[in-house]
């Protein structure tokens, strides 16, 4: 840390002296690299530094913020006069800079220890491939105003791409996406999804189109909960789910929460960006829905009780929204085959490539690379890309009684975007059979 | 740290095969609900460079000296081989810093005026964000190349709510403005989206003439825009003519920026001359792929990432434009596709699209009903050559490089 906690105190304080008045600081360090692999070889690797730093204030329903790329007490000054002008307050006096420290020595990234890994790794279970590989590791620093200064680092690693791979009638490109909170274990599970995804299988044919039932295994719950309960209780959101609180909703043994304390997932945070320690939430206690996701900017009462800490910033240089961070859904005790027995006729997916929520009109999109048909309650032929559609309510209704027994992580699930604002999000969930989806194919 | 002893060091990395980026920005921001406001103001200043030893390596940092602590990891870091393009050179005078933006007009309350009126009062504008920002770039390299370019824009997004009986739909619209801000356009835009798909009904045409507001156009230029860059094409679109003769396709920046992210001149490239495919565009790196020369168009979209080989200017271009309401005019029975209401999917390497969209039913030249959701699908190529007619070019779109839209006509389309 360049900037000294007790002069950003002074600088900041001043502006948070009227009750119900929100003043903080937030300095960001990000370092990433990237190496880009095409079969087997690292053909290009990109390393990026940054720094940047943002003084915020907030009052009833105005916000004002200022963000530079440079984290000194300069930059500091510099926000802070700034947000003094706009506010028609007296500047805090120029000072001349003070004499730049030594140059930090960069941390050198894991790049060589991950490179033999994952020539490895790849060699074995997809040599044809064309794949991004990225570490970054992001420091946030919080300074509020009357409260200590709050400092967490989380290091995320992504591979994303396409592999060809072998079907029973050719080779084919599959796509590919891995996102993990970097950790000694990391590469195993990398290996063992890399292999999953690697396996075998039948060309696909067209998806069906109409009405049909759904296990979502594999942990691919996680994209359903998230659109149709994650987005919809971020504190502000008007969906079916506004002026719904404590009403049943689900099954009795459907229990959902997002838990950003859950720092093996990908969405999970010590403190969110303004400088709030996060609460897992419960979304949905035993079918009946429970808690909203919220931030300080985004309730009544400005305090730092009042917000579950998931205020979230994409740069440092955007106001906090309130946003979700890893839906977690409680497990059941249904295996894998009784899942597929109580589904009967219908579709096993277990991943997908993406899903959007128009929170207005309460329906939902799910987009699947692939499916597999299950007739007569065993796995069936392969679909080709589809989408899954329907609506929040019903579709909370709809899910059956019986969750899976083991709750996976689905490491598939790594970013967000909502209004353009991309957070990191994540989540684990057994398998879980819901009826009565729209489903069609899709170019 | 200066910039020339960071040359020095990619000088002493890669002699004669180096790049250096620089970019200063400053952008105010306006963001505003019905009862809540946020002033943004936003400076940043990033340097990136990029060196071939002769593997290609890129560094970016938000200092000189942040990227001159990057530059050793970068080369030590392991990477294949490739061929080293072949660098432009030439000199621009520096355009003066451009300095702190004004602040963007607040148009909330003149905006949600416009969209209660346009929708009669079943729309709500609920957020309005207007962006005014600057920059000022700089690219040298190591044949000597040194330009420098400012640009500003005016840009944001504006986003309503419909509500009619207990049905809802929200939708989000973004914007660039060249000029002044054009709020008719796009409150009808935002009423169009919001309220037509509250209608509930499926359209009563299974096939007829589709017209494509601008929006809709500039999605499928958008959706083609990678046929302009790809070193091969599919088959199908090699085969011959693309569109009908009378119609072109062209990328052209030079008004955006005398240069692109690699410091090559714009210009203007006919990437569909009158119907058949033209002239590919080029960054540095395909351009020595293909033994051709480059064409402008290495994009950088932030200075955090390498330059990309995209379109950055692209727009339709016809021999015999026709106004939008004569186009409307001569449909004799169609839909008139006002807005996309999902992302439009396109297959290039499989000729197939999927269009689904909101709009109006269009008989003898007249809308009829609304059509709350339909969709068209089918082979890119019969889509191309079956476009009759488009308006002269209306607004540009960042999708996210810029796309103009034109009002477009296209004969013998399936509805579902």
């Amino acid at each position: 840390m360049s900037l000294d906690p007790s002069t950003v105190a002074r600088s900041i304080e001043p502006l948070a002296r009227q009750s119900g008045t929100i003043a903080d600081v937030l300095v960001e360090r990000r370092r990433e690299v990237t190496v880009v692999w095409r079969d087997g070889e690292a053909v290009e690797t990109r390393f990026v530094s940054t720094e940047a730093l943002a003084a915020r204030w907030q009052r009833a329903g105005e916000q004002r913020l200022v963000s530079l790329s440079r984290v000194d007490e300069s930059g500091l000054r510099e926000a802070v006069r700034e947000l003094q002008t706009g506010l028609g307050r007296a500047p805090i006096p120029l000072r001349p800079a003070p004499a730049t420290t030594s140059p930090q020595q960069e941390s050198a990234p894991a790049v060589e220890r991950w490179s033999k890994r994952l020539a490895s790794i790849f060699s074995r279970l997809a040599p044809r491939h064309c794949f991004r590989w990225t570490l970054q590791e992001v420091a946030r620093d919080m300074f509020p105003a009357g409260a200590p200064w709050l400092s967490h680092t989380r290091r995320l690693l992504s591979l994303e791409g396409s592999f060809t791979a072998a079907s029973r009638r050719g080779d084919e490109a599959r796509p590919f996406s891995f996102h993990s909170p970097e950790s000694e274990t990391t590469a195993d599970e990398l290996r063992a999804c890399l292999a999953r995804a690697a396996e075998p299988r039948e060309v696909p044919t067209p998806g069906p189109e109409g009405e049909t039932d759904a296990v979502l295994a594999a942990g691919s719950a996680v994209m359903l909960f998230h659109e149709i309960l994650s987005h919809p209780l971020e504190a502000g959101s008007v969906s079916p789910l506004s002026g719904l609180q404590e009403a049943r909703l689900a099954v009795s043994d459907l229990e959902v929460r997002d838990d950003a304390t859950r720092l093996d997932l990908f969405g999970g945070y010590e403190i969110d960006d303004e400088g709030v320690r996060p609460r897992p939430v419960k979304l949905l206690d035993a079918g009946r829905l429970a808690g909203r996701l919220t931030s300080r900017a985004s309730t009544e009462r400005l305090e730092r009780e009042a917000s579950n800490g998931h205020g979230r910033r994409a740069e440092v240089g955007d106001p906090p929204l309130p946003r979700g961070s890893n839906v977690i859904v409680s497990a059941g005790g249904v295996t894998r085959e009784e899942m597929a027995r109580r589904l009967g006729q219908g579709l096993w997916i277990e991943e997908f490539a993406g899903g959007s929520v128009d929170l207005a009109r309460g329906s939902f999109r799910l987009l699947f690379p692939r499916a597999r048909r299950v007739r007569r309650g065993r796995l069936a032929e392969e679909h080709g890309p589809g989408m899954l559609a329907g609506e929040i309510l019903p579709a909370l209704r709809n899910v059956e009684s019986g969750l899976g027994r083991e709750t996976h992580p689905y490491r598939g699930l790594g970013w967000c975007s909502r209004w353009g604002q991309i957070v990191a999000v994540q989540g684990a969930s057994p398998d879980v059979l819901i009826r009565q989806l729209a489903v069609r194919a899709r170019v | 740290m200066t910039e020339q002893r960071i040359a020095s060091l990619l000088e002493a990395q890669a002699p004669g095969a180096w790049e250096l980026y620089q970019k200063e920005g400053a952008s105010r921001e306006i963001t505003r609900t019905a009862n809540q406001s946020c002033e943004t103001s936003r400076k940043e200043e990033g340097f990136a460079a990029r060196w071939w030893d002769p593997a290609l390596r890129f560094a970016a940092a938000s200092s000189a000296a942040g990227l001159a602590r990057l530059i050793p990891l970068a080369a030590g870091a392991p990477a294949a081989p490739g061929p080293v393009p072949r660098l432009p050179t030439g000199r621009s005078d520096r355009p003066p810093s451009p300095g702190p933006p004004e602040a963007p007009p607040d148009l909330f309350e003149e905006l949600a005026r416009l969209v209660s009126a346009e929708s009669r009062g079943e729309a709500v504008l609920s957020e309005l964000s207007v962006r005014r920002g600057r920059s000022l770039e700089r690219v040298r390299n190591a044949p000597g190349l040194d330009v420098s370019w400012s640009a500003k824009a005016l840009t944001g997004f504006a986003a309503a709510v419909g509500r009619r009986g207990g049905r809802a739909c929200e939708a989000r619209v973004p914007f660039r403005w060249e000029g002044e801000p054009a709020l008719p356009a796009l409150a009808r835009r935002l009423c169009d989206r919001t309220t037509l798909p509250l209608s509930e009904r499926a359209t009563a045409v299974e096939r007829g003439e589709w017209l494509l507001d601008v929006s809709v156009t500039a999605a499928v230029l958008s959706g083609l825009a990678p046929l302009f860059t790809a070193d091969a094409h599919p088959r199908w679109a090699a085969r011959g003519a693309l569109l009908p003769p009378e119609i072109s396709i062209v990328d052209d920046a030079t008004s955006e920026a005398p240069f692109d992210g690699e410091g090559t001149p714009s210009r203007r490239v006919l990437v569909v001359d009158r119907g058949t495919l033209g002239e590919p565009l080029h960054d540095l790196s395909s351009a020595r792929r293909a033994g051709a020369r480059p064409t402008g168009h290495g994009v950088r979209r932030s200075y955090r990432t390498p330059p990309v080989r995209a379109a950055r200017r692209l727009f339709f271009e016809t021999q015999r434009p026709v106004s939008p309401r004569d186009l409307l005019a001569s449909v004799k029975r169609g839909v008139f596709a006002s807005a996309l209401i999902a992302p439009l999917a396109c297959d290039l390497e499989n000729d197939r699209y999927e269009a689904q969209f909101t709009g109006v039913t269009v008989v003898a030249g007249r809308a009829q009903s609304p059509v709350a959701a339909a969709r068209a699908r089918g082979r890119l190529s019969e889509l191309l050559r079956r476009v009759a007619a488009l308006s002269p070019g209306e607004e540009f779109f960042p999708m996210p490089d810029l796309v103009g839209g034109a009002t477009l006509l296209v004969d013998r389309v399936s509805f579902e």
